[in-house]
């Protein structure tokens, strides 16, 4: 090995032994630590200072269809509050990283669950249920994707794609017309549906809610938000949440995590997932 | 698992939700014999209905030529191969349907093409030119026989797609059984794509969700055949209701093909969904494969067809596909003409049985030049 490199090594060596000294305890519970402002950033220095909670995930096997062969181990949990959000930083390893869905093929994906309302008895973690619900901040990987700015077209998919004809991109229709607009939507038909999952993205994020299996729901309006980046096979993702009656400085609650990973084929009930795991929002000074 | 019954399979079978017949089911029947692989309803749709974007794949309508052709790769044998072998006796299929034979932690036997399979339709697919050269062309009847089969998705009584969608985002309308994705609802798992046998929900992936064949309802709920139905060239589509065989009417077209002349028949019955695209067998094909195909009821169906020709009430109805845009709700033949009437008993179309025959000379004399037959 050339000293120069050596030299290189052994200093993030070091700095890697220096993070490790100053990082807390791993914790049983998950613990959100008071920031100032909270970044939204995986790899701001501030997550080094919040404990660790290391989260082992089982497959879902509850309801059909269900996953049989467990993939993703466990999942590291940081979080973090300043004076209107928490958030929580979930690292998992993946060997892949997937960011694109198209047949057969599946973006990996987080998910951070809450009770709706506090309770000391909060409800199923396996989605809530009926009359109590849960609130679930969902992240994508191909979400990310496009908002970090790749473009959403199809020869991002599938490079070689041949398009002989889009009914709205006719040379004779002038661009953002009305006319195009209207063409446009009639060939998006679940985007013109009003679903949310699809059409134009500014956000790798959404925010549900569920009652049960089966029943999870795009929330009046995505009130998250989100970030994640990919480095050395693991997802590293912040998700931060608004501070709300539920869940406030000084509260103690419960949260549940899941984990998707793509390669393994995992969608929707085909999951990695965690139960309700304590959690505490440190009281501010 | 409820258990509900297959008038197909003649039996009862397990499914993942009970038995809730529509008021009325939308069916169809293909006269295999008839298809020349134009393509023009794999058009039709395609214009009509999949020139969006994350569609460019997708063909709600295919052809394909069998035995060697499919849309996605395989998807037939695919499956048969799961299954496993299957076994009749009689009119009754003794074996397992796909929910019957779910594997732990399945609701529905099924597998998912991925986009490679989808991306050679109908490539290579009728070369048959390696038994030519060996003089096969010259011998009759020929060594080689392949067939075009045509496909829509089948609107199914017990539908796989519906059964495995974990979030109820499949529905079938119970007012005419037309299977659609919500498209408001549906999230992109693609479990349905996974469990439909015929692969006939497709999983866009611009929007993110599933989309399939939707049987023009805009067109039905005006009276209209599908644009699939209407623009086939060879007219071997006939669009219409299906009753159950103890309800069976003859004057209905569907029913009396289906059920009175047992001459249409549904598609990989085996598989347990009770498919309302029905077909009728192309004459040629080996039996074997026929009924592993069309079940246990091909070599009667062929039977039936090839007399035909002095059949005049079987041939009259035959007359009436494609010959209007309108859905027939009844048909009665009379003397040499067939008529096709809408619910109220309205005439809407009259076709002869035969077509009067004009002989013209090869050479015409006015402005003396040979005459040639244009195709
Ligand atoms: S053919 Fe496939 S997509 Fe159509 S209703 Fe049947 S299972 Fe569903
Ligand atoms: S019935 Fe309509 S939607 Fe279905 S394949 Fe035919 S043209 Fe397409």
């Amino acid at each position: 090995m050339p000293a120069k490199s050596c030299l290189f090594t052994g200093l993030v060596a070091l700095l890697a032994l220096a993070g490790c000294r100053r990082s807390p305890q791993p914790s049983l519970d998950v613990i959100a630590k008071n920031v100032e402002k909270l970044s939204l950033d995986p790899e701001d220095r501030a997550w080094r200072h919040a404990s660790e909670h290391v989260a082992a995930l089982l497959p879902q096997d509850v309801v059909d269809p269900r996953l049989l062969k467990p993939s993703t181990a466990f999942v590291r949990v940081r979080a973090l509050a300043d004076r209107n959000q928490v958030a929580f930083r979930l690292e998992w390893q993946d060997s892949s990283r997937d960011d694109l869905a198209a047949p057969g093929r599946f973006p990996d994906a987080c998910a951070v669950q809450l009770p709706a309302t506090a309770s000391p008895e909060p409800p199923n973690p396996q989605m809530g249920e009926p009359g109590r619900p849960v609130q679930i901040t969902f992240w994508r990987a191909d979400w990310q994707s496009w908002t970090d700015g790749r473009k959403d077209d199809i020869r991002e998919l599938y490079p070689n794609a041949a398009v002989d004809h889009y009914p709205f991109a006719a040379p004779s229709l002038p661009k953002a017309s009305p006319a195009q607009k209207e063409l446009l939507r009639l060939y998006a038909p679940a985007e013109a549906a009003g679903n949310r999952r699809s059409g134009p993205r500014a956000s790798p994020v959404e925010d549900l809610v569920a009652e049960g299996p089966g029943t999870l729901a795009p929330a009046p309006k995505t009130v998250s938000h989100g970030k994640g980046i990919f480095t050395n096979g693991a997802w590293q993702v912040v998700i931060a949440r608004p501070l709300e009656p539920a869940l406030n400085p000084g509260s103690r609650t419960v949260v549940a995590f899941a984990v998707w990973q793509g390669s393994q084929l995992e969608a929707g009930a085909r999951k990695m997932r965690t139960g309700w795991i304590p959690l505490r929002l440190e009281p501010r000074r | 698992m409820a258990r509900v019954y297959n008038w197909q399979i003649a039996r009862e079978m397990s499914y993942w939700y009970p038995e809730s017949r529509p008021k009325r089911q939308f069916a169809a029947v293909f006269d295999v014999n008839k298809c020349i692989a134009c393509q023009t309803c794999t058009l039709a749709c395609k214009t009509t209905w999949t020139s969006g974007r994350g569609q460019e794949y997708m063909l709600w309508n295919n052809v394909e030529t069998k035995p060697y052709g499919f849309y996605p790769l395989a998807w037939d044998v695919k499956l048969l191969a799961m299954l496993n072998g299957q076994r009749w006796k009689g009119a009754r299929y003794e074996g397992a349907t796909i929910f019957e034979s779910a594997p732990a932690a399945e609701r529905v036997l099924g597998w998912r093409p991925t986009a490679a399979d989808y991306a050679y339709p109908n490539v290579g697919e009728d070369d048959c030119a390696g038994e030519i050269n060996r003089g096969a062309a010259m011998t009759l009847p020929h060594a080689s026989w392949f067939f075009y089969l045509a496909r829509i998705c089948n609107h199914c009584t017990y539908p796989a797609c519906l059964a495995a969608c974990p979030r109820g985002a499949v529905y079938k309308r119970p007012e005419d059984g037309i299977v659609l994705v919500d498209q408001s609802r549906c999230r992109g798992y693609q479990e349905c794509v996974k469990a439909c046998p015929y692969k006939k929900v497709f999983f866009n992936p611009m929007s993110g969700v599933s989309e399939k064949c939707i049987a023009c309802y805009p067109k039905l709920e005006q009276g209209l055949q599908p644009q699939c139905f209407v623009n086939c060239i060879g007219k071997i589509r006939l669009a219409g209701w299906i009753s159950t065989p103890d309800k069976a009417r003859p004057e209905n077209p569907v029913d009396y093909l289906v059920h009175v002349r047992k001459v249409a028949l549904p598609l990989f019955p085996q598989f347990g969904l009770e498919p309302n695209v029905y077909y009728i067998p192309p004459v040629h094909v080996p039996l074997r494969f026929l009924e592993q195909m069309f079940g246990p009821g091909a070599a009667d169906a062929v039977r039936v067809y090839r007399a035909a020709a002095e059949d005049a009430d079987l041939s009259g109805l035959l007359c009436l596909f494609g010959s209007t845009e309108a859905l027939l709700a009844r048909w009665r033949r009379h003397g040499a003409a067939v008529s096709g009437y809408d619910e109220s008993g309205r005439e809407l179309v009259r076709v002869p049985l035969s077509e009067p025959i004009l002989v013209r000379a090869a050479y015409d004399e006015r402005r003396r030049i040979a005459r040639t037959n244009c195709p």
